[in-house]
Order: C-alpha cells, then sequence, then structure tokens
C-alpha cells in the first residue's frame, strides 16, 4: 500500500468525521441507510477476498479453509484477534498439508 | 479514562493486526504507522488494505475505506454539539470521535448529549493504543517470514467477517450483507475491480440496517 493511498483515505475520513457536526441534523431515514453500508461492504470484502476474476466459485484452497474456521469463530463472538490467528493458523496448517 | 482501557486493549491488538498484515504487503513501516494515526478508522484502513492485497487499485481501495466511514457523518453529527464550539477546534476534535469513544460517551448524557469529554479523552487514549499497536505489528512483521506459509492471506477475510458479525443484529442488516456478498460475486468475474464493491454499496444503501423497533424477536 502506497502512501498516497494512505493520504487520500486521512483526507476523506478527516471530511467525513470533520462534516458530521457542521451538519445540523441527519433525517432517521438516511441514517438507517448509512448503516447498510458496513454488513454490506463488509461481506462484499469478505467475497471479493474469495474469488478471483475468473470464476463464480470460490476456489477451495487453504484460504477458503482458514476462512471456514475464522467464521466460525466470528459466529461464536471471538474477538477479531482470535478470528484473524484462527484463520491464518488454519491456513497456514493446511498449507503444511499440501493444499494450494 | 479507566473505562477506555479495555477497549484500548483490543484496540492495540487489532493495531498489531493491521501493523503486522500492512508489513506482509510490503507497505513501508512508516506508511503503515503515518496511517493510523491519521485515519484512525480500523475497518476503512483493513478494507484499503485489504482490497490493494487482492490487487486492487487504488481507486477501489479508497471507495471501500470512504464508503466504510461514511456512518462518521451521522456519528459526528448526533456528537458535534457536544464538542467546544469552534470549526477547527471541531474539526480535529472529532477526529477522536470514533464507534468507541461514542459509545463511551453515550454512557454518560448531557441533555441527551454524548459526554464531549469523555469522547475527547477516551478517544485520545485510544488512538494512541491504535498507533503504537501498529507501530508493533510493523516492527514485528518481516520477522515472521512468508506471508502466505503463515496463512496471513486468510487473515484479511476472516478480519472482515469478525468486524462483520456483530452488526448482523437485524433482519435488515443480514440482507444487507447477503445482498452485498451476492452483487459482488455476480459482478466480480465481469467487472473491473471497484464495481463490485460499488455495487455492494449501493444494495448497502437501498436496503438500509432497519430499524430496531421494526425487527424484535
Amino acid at each position: 500500500m502506497s502512501l498516497a493511498l494512505a493520504l487520500m483515505v486521512a483526507a476523506g475520513t478527516w471530511a467525513l468525521k470533520g462534516a458530521g457536526p457542521q451538519l445540523r441534523h441527519i433525517p432517521d431515514w438516511l441514517e438507517r441507510r448509512l448503516g447498510g453500508l458496513a454488513p454490506a461492504l463488509l461481506a462484499a470484502l469478505v467475497m471479493s477476498q474469495l474469488t478471483t476474476s475468473r470464476s463464480l466459485v470460490p476456489a477451495l484452497d487453504a484460504k477458503l479453509a482458514g476462512v471456514g474456521v475464522a467464521s466460525v469463530l466470528a459466529v461464536l463472538r471471538a474477538p477479531l484477534i482470535a478470528c484473524v490467528l484462527a484463520g491464518a493458523v488454519t491456513a497456514a496448517a493446511a498449507r503444511l498439508l499440501g493444499l494450494p | 479514562m479507566v473505562a477506555a482501557l479495555p477497549l484500548a486493549t483490543a484496540v492495540f491488538v487489532f493495531g498489531v493486526s493491521f501493523g503486522v498484515l500492512a508489513a506482509a504487503i510490503h507497505t513501508p513501516a512508516w506508511v503503515a504507522v503515518l496511517m493510523s494515526a491519521t485515519v484512525y478508522a480500523g475497518s476503512a484502513q483493513f478494507a484499503a488494505l485489504g482490497v490493494v492485497a487482492a490487487g486492487g487499485g487504488v481507486p477501489a481501495a479508497l471507495a471501500a475505506a470512504l464508503l466504510l466511514n461514511l456512518r462518521f457523518l451521522a456519528v459526528g453529527a448526533h456528537a458535534g454539539p457536544a464538542l467546544p464550539p469552534g470549526r477547527w477546534r471541531r474539526l480535529f476534535l472529532s477526529q477522536l470521535i470514533i464507534d468507541e469513544s461514542y459509545v463511551l460517551g453515550l454512557r454518560h448524557l448531557r441533555r441527551g448529549l454524548p459526554d464531549g469529554r469523555t469522547m475527547v479523552i477516551s478517544g485520545g487514549v485510544i488512538w494512541a493504543a491504535w498507533v503504537v499497536g501498529t507501530m508493533l505489528g510493523v516492527a514485528a512483521g518481516p520477522v515472521l517470514g512468508d506471508p502466505r506459509r503463515l496463512g496471513l492471506d486468510a487473515a484479511f477475510p476472516a478480519a472482515f467477517l469478525a468486524m462483520l458479525f456483530p452488526l448482523l443484529k437485524t433482519a435488515r442488516a443480514r440482507l444487507a450483507a447477503v445482498a452485498g456478498a451476492a452483487a459482488a460475486l455476480v459482478l466480480a468475474p465481469f467487472t473491473p475491480t471497484g464495481v463490485p464493491l460499488a455495487a455492494a454499496a449501493v444494495v448497502g444503501l437501498v436496503v438500509g440496517r432497519g430499524n430496531r423497533e421494526e425487527n424484535a424477536p
């Protein structure tokens, strides 16, 4: 990741955090709609990490195994670090066992 | 400030993860630390990192990060009046109002507003934890070795899942997640990077989060 990208994210974030107090009021309906962004985006980000530009089907590889284990932990409300570590360890172990 | 400590510890660990993953995709250490210090938004930083790691370009990474940060408009609109007056002061102090500090501020309502001092002080403490965590992560990262061998490529989707599940409290939010994932999945093979994420964002806006009242179990 480049310095340019980091600075652009920072600039945009400063604008978003700073604009809030300047706005008098955000209508309820708009706030509920904005609230739909994070679930949709995070789910889409998971998908984008699992698929390639070539196929609709996620590849059956060590990464998928890791994600599977991580999702079980996530459903069980394990802390983020536990999900990340479990996913990474599973993927690493799967690679040791010969999965791509 | 004491109440912020458990949250600060969690954020510290989160920061270490960010630093390690940033190092794994060859981000210069100082860039990662600068990003944490200036952006101070974990999910957006992870999103940008994740898009780059998966081969996406700068526009897609930037869009993902800023779309996730749109919620700060709502947070800022609520919490803003609790901050001391002054345009520049509010611009700076509002950077400290993140999900965690906002929630802590809500525990001490004054005239219907979250407590400004709580938000600013806890926001500052948690910021320090975030930045120091990132520093530790980027220092430890290169020592760990080959990211694929360590399964670190699975770390990104794992982190996104861990961030996603606590949000799925209402039926609408769950629908937004499913629909966003479906939109991204269907579009990925046919469109340039960034389009699936933009489509998921539109889907998320259309579906919305839903009202707690209308989703009573």
